[in-house]
C-alpha cells in the first residue's frame, strides 16, 4: 500500500493538469446513426444527472421525445454548499433551472414527484396521477436518507440537528445555527461508513465551518466524528487543517470510538459505540443513505438500498429498459460524485440511443475529478478514470491520483481556481447556467 | 492489498517460513487441484481443504445460520462481518464452535470462536480484511455434531478516493476499549463490544527499505464471567487492524466478567467490566 500511495502522489501532477485543463463539458461526439434513434424517453430527477441525460439527449438525437420529471422549479446543487456554510458564497449563486432545458433544447419539463414506476407496463406514475409511457426509462433520483439507521435520527430529529446532505431548508438552517453559536461553542459533525454521497464532503464541510469560525469565532472547537478509520484525501485534508487552522478541527476515527450509535437531537448529544457522550452547540449528522425511493419503486435497488447496474451502459441489473445513473447506483470503485453524474449521464445516453437504433452500445469511459477547498484559496483534488474489465467497473491501473503534499501556497490557490472553474463550467454544461459567483 | 494469489507466495522469503505460510502453499496448490475429483457435486468452497478437514464428510446445513456482510465494499482493510445463528444456547442445545474463512486471501483463517451456553446467543460481529473479490464462508458446529454454513461472495474494489497512513502510534498499542450495558435482564443476552489497538502486522508487507515487516498479531481473546468461560477466540491475521469483536453474554446474577488478550509476543491485555443483573 505504502508503494502505490507514493506512486500515486507521483501520478497526481499529471492528472491534475488534465483535469485543470480540459474543460471539454460538451465534447461529446454525436454518432453517426443518431438521427435513427427514435422513441420516448423518460428521465427522473433533474439533478447533476438526470438534467444532463435530458439535455444530450435531446441534443444528439432531436427527434427523440423527452420527458424530465422533477417536482423541484429550481434545483440547489450540493456542491459549494459548504462555502455558503463558510459564509464565502451567497446561497441563491448555486440555483439553477430548466428554462434552457426546456427552451432551447425541447425537453418536456414536468414539475412533479414520480410516484412509482410500472416496468412492465412501461409507465410511471406521478403525484397529480398523470401517466407517462416510456420505451426508456433513465432514474436519477439521488440519495434518500436512511431514518432508520441511527438511533434517535429520524426526520423530526433533523429539524435540530440538521444533515444538510441535501440541500435547501437544511442548509439554511445550519448555516443560521452556526451564526447563533457563541464563540467557544462546539460544532460536531457526525460522518457515515462508506458508500455515501461525496466521499470528501464531510472533510470539506468542517473546513469551511473552521473558516467561518476562525474570523468570526475563533475559540470554537470543530469535532468530527467518523464512522470510519481512513477518508478521502485524508493525508491532506489534516495537512490543511493543521496548517490553516492549528488544533481548531480534531478528527475521531471508528478506532477512537468515533463511531456514532445514537443521536439525541434535544439535548444535542451523541453517543458513540463504546459508549462516550458529546455534547454539541451545533450538531450535523450525515446519516448512512440510501438511492432514493423512487429506485425501490421501479425494482433497480438490492438489499444494499442502491441500484447495481450493468458496467457497460447502466442499464439496471434487475429491471431491463431501467437505466439508473449518478448516486442512486451501486457503481464502486467510482465515488457518488456530481462530476460522475454528468459523465455517468452522457456515457448511458449514448447506450439508450444505440439501443433505440439497434445499434452496439459505444465502448464507454469516465473520469471524475473532487475537489475540496480547505479555505477559498487552498484547494485539493482528487482524480481517477474508470473503464470495464472483465464486466465489472475498475479504476484505469495507473490512473488516480491526488494533489502532492507539502505543495507550494501558488499551487494550492491554483486548485482552489480549478474548483470555481469546475463548478461554473459543469452548472452551465448541465442548466445552461451563466456563472456568476 | 492488491496482486494475486500466486505472486504474493513468490514474494515472501524461503528463509522464514512460518506455519501460516507453509499453510497458504498447501492451500493454493488444493485449491487448484482440488477440482473433479469424487467431491465434484460440492460447491468449490466445501472442496478447500481446511473446511473439508473440519467437515469430515458431513454435509453442513444452510439454514439457521446468517452471513452478512456488504456484497461491495471500497475498503478491503476493514470489512464488517457479522454472523448470528439461530439455537437455543443451552446445555444441552448449543453452538460450540463459529469458524470464518476468506476463501481468496493468502491464508483462508480469519477466526474462530468458542460459545458456551453463558452467551445466550451465538453472534459475533469482527472487521476483517479482504485481498481481493472472493467468497467468505462461515461454518458452526453444535453440541449435537451438526455442521451449519453460510456463504458470500464479496466484490472489493480498490477505490483512489481512500488513501491510507500505515503508520502506528505505539502508545497506543494494546489499549483496549470495552462498552457492557449498564444492566441485562436474568437470563437474557445482551452485546458486549471489545476493541484492542493494534495493527495486526500480517507479515506479508515490505518497510520503507524492502524488508519484510514479520507478522505480529494479537492471536487470542477470552471473556470470563466469574471464572466462567463465555466465548474465547482465536484471531488471525486476515483479522483487520485494531480488532473489534462484538459478542453476547447472558448472565444468571450480576458478577464480573473478566476480558483479555494475547499478542503472538505473549503479551497480554486484561481488563474487567462489572455486569449487572436486575
Ligand atoms: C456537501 C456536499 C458537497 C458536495 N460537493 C461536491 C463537489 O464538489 N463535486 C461533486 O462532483 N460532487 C459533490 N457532491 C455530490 C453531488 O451533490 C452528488 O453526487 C450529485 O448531486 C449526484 O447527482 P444525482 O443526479 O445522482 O442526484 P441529485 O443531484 O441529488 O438529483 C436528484 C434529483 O432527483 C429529484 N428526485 C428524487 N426523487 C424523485 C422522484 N421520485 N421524482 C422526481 N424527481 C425526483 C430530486 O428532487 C433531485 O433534484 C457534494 C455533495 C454534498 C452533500
Amino acid at each position: 500500500m505504502k508503494l502505490s500511495k507514493s506512486i500515486s502522489r507521483r501520478e497526481s501532477l499529471k492528472w491534475i493538469g488534465v483535469a485543470g485543463l480540459s474543460a471539454a463539458f460538451g465534447a461529446y461526439v454525436r454518432p453517426a446513426w443518431a438521427g435513427s434513434a427514435n422513441g420516448r424517453v423518460v428521465v427522473v430527477g433533474g439533478g447533476f444527472g438526470g438534467a444532463t441525460a435530458a439535455k444530450y439527449l435531446k441534443r444528439l438525437a432531436p427527434s427523440l421525445d423527452v420527458t424530465l420529471i422533477e417536482p423541484q422549479t429550481r434545483y440547489i446543487t450540493c456542491p459549494f454548499t459548504n462555502l455558503y456554510l463558510g459564509g464565502v458564497r451567497a446561497f441563491e449563486t448555486l440555483w439553477h433551472d430548466y428554462t434552457e432545458l426546456r427552451e432551447v433544447y425541447g425537453v418536456r419539463v414536468v414539475h412533479q414527484l414520480a410516484e412509482d414506476v410500472d416496468a412492465d407496463r412501461r409507465v410511471v406514475k406521478l403525484a397529480d396521477g398523470e401517466v407517462l409511457t416510456w420505451d426508456r426509462l433513465i432514474l436519477s433520483p439521488g440519495i434518500d436518507l436512511r431514518w432508520d439507521a441511527l438511533e434517535g435520527y429520524d426526520e423530526s430529529a433533523s429539524e435540530r440537528a440538521p444533515h444538510a446532505w441535501k440541500p435547501g431548508a437544511q442548509s439554511r438552517l445550519l448555516r443560521q445555527q452556526l451564526e447563533a453559536m457563541e464563540d467557544g461553542g462546539t460544532f460536531i459533525l457526525v460522518a457515515p461508513d462508506n458508500p455515501y454521497r461525496c466521499p470528501p464532503g464531510p472533510y470539506e464541510r468542517v473546513s469551511m465551518v473552521a473558516h467561518y469560525c476562525k474570523t468570526h469565532k475563533p475559540r470554537s472547537k470543530i469535532l468530527l466524528l467518523d464512522s470510519k478509520d481512513a477518508f478521502s484525501k485524508q493525508d491532506l485534508f489534516t495537512e490543511g487543517w493543521k496548517a490553516n487552522y492549528g488544533d481548531m478541527i480534531e478528527w475521531v476515527g471508528r478506532s477512537q470510538d468515533g463511531r456514532v450509535l445514537r443521536v439525541d437531537a434535544d439535548r444535542l448529544e451523541v453517543e458513540t459505540e463504546f459508549g462516550t457522550v458529546h455534547k454539541a452547540d451545533v450538531l450535523n449528522v450525515v446519516p448512512p443513505q440510501k438511492a432514493g425511493i423512487i429506485a425501490d419503486r421501479a425494482g433497480v435497488s438490492d438489499a444494499s438500498g442502491w441500484a447495481p447496474i450493468k458496467a457497460r451502459t447502466f442499464e439496471s441489473r434487475q429491471v431491463p429498459g431501467v437505466y439508473v445513473i449518478g448516486d442512486a447506483t451501486e457503481a464502486a470503485p467510482m465515488p457518488k460524485s456530481g462530476f460522475l453524474a454528468n459523465v455517468q449521464a452522457k456515457m448511458t445516453v449514448q447506450a439508450v440511443m444505440a439501443d433505440l437504433a439497434g445499434q452496439p452500445a459505444p465502448e464507454p469511459s469516465w473520469a471524475n475529478t473532487c475537489y475540496s477547498l480547505i479555505t477559498p484559496e487552498w484547494g485539493i483534488t482528487v482524480a481517477g478514470v474508470y473503464e470495464v474489465y472483465d464486466d465489472v467497473l475498475r479504476e484505469v491501473p495507473g490512473s488516480g491520483g491526488v494533489s502532492p503534499l507539502d505543495a507550494s501556497a501558488v499551487f494550492r490557490r491554483q486548485e482552489a481556481d480549478f474548483a470555481r472553474g469546475w463548478y461554473a463550467g459543469i452548472a452551465q454544461d448541465v442548466w445552461g447556467t451563466r456563472s456568476s459567483s | 492489498m492488491t496482486g494475486n494469489r500466486s505472486r504474493r507466495r513468490d514474494r515472501v522469503p524461503g528463509a522464514r517460513l512460518s506455519f501460516g505460510r507453509v499453510v497458504v502453499a498447501t492451500m493454493v496448490s488444493v485449491l487448484l487441484l482440488g477440482a473433479g475429483n469424487a467431491t465434484a457435486a460440492r460447491a468449490p468452497w466445501e472442496r478447500v481443504e481446511v473446511i473439508q478437514e473440519l467437515l469430515n464428510g458431513a454435509e453442513p446445513q444452510r439454514d439457521a445460520i446468517q452471513l452478512d456482510l456488504p456484497a461491495v465494499t471500497q475498503d478491503g482493510s476493514s470489512v464488517a462481518v457479522t454472523v448470528d445463528i439461530e439455537s437455543p444456547m443451552t446445555q444441552d442445545d448449543h453452538v460450540e464452535r463459529l469458524y470464518l474463512f476468506a476463501l481468496g486471501n493468502p491464508s483462508p483463517e480469519l477466526l474462530e470462536v468458542r460459545f458456551t451456553p453463558l452467551s445466550g446467543r451465538a453472534g459475533i460481529s469482527t472487521r476483517i480484511r479482504l485481498d481481493s473479490s472472493q467468497t467468505v464462508v462461515a461454518l458452526a458446529r453444535t453440541s449435537d455434531g451438526d455442521w451449519l454454513a453460510d456463504v458470500r461472495d464479496v466484490r472489493v474494489t480498490v477505490s483512489g478516493c481512500l488513501s491510507r497512513d500505515d503508520t502506528y502510534a505505539s502508545e497506543d498499542l494494546m489499549q483496549t476499549r470495552v462498552r457492557v450495558p449498564p444492566n441485562f435482564e436474568r437470563g437474557e443476552s445482551a452485546e458486549v463490544r471489545t476493541l484492542i489497538q493494534h495493527p495486526m502486522e500480517t507479515g506479508l508487507r515490505t518497510d520503507a527499505s524492502d524488508r519484510p515487516i514479520p507478522e505480529n498479531i494479537v492471536r487470542s481473546f477470552e471473556a470470563h464471567l466469574d471464572g466462567a468461560p463465555v466465548v474465547t477466540a482465536r484471531l488471525h491475521r486476515a483479522i483487520a487492524a485494531n480488532p473489534f469483536l462484538l459478542f453476547h453474554v447472558a448472565p444468571e446474577r450480576s458478577g464480573e466478567l473478566s476480558l483479555s488478550w494475547e499478542e503472538d509476543t505473549g503479551d497480554k491485555a486484561q481488563v474487567t467490566a462489572a455486569v449487572r443483573v436486575d
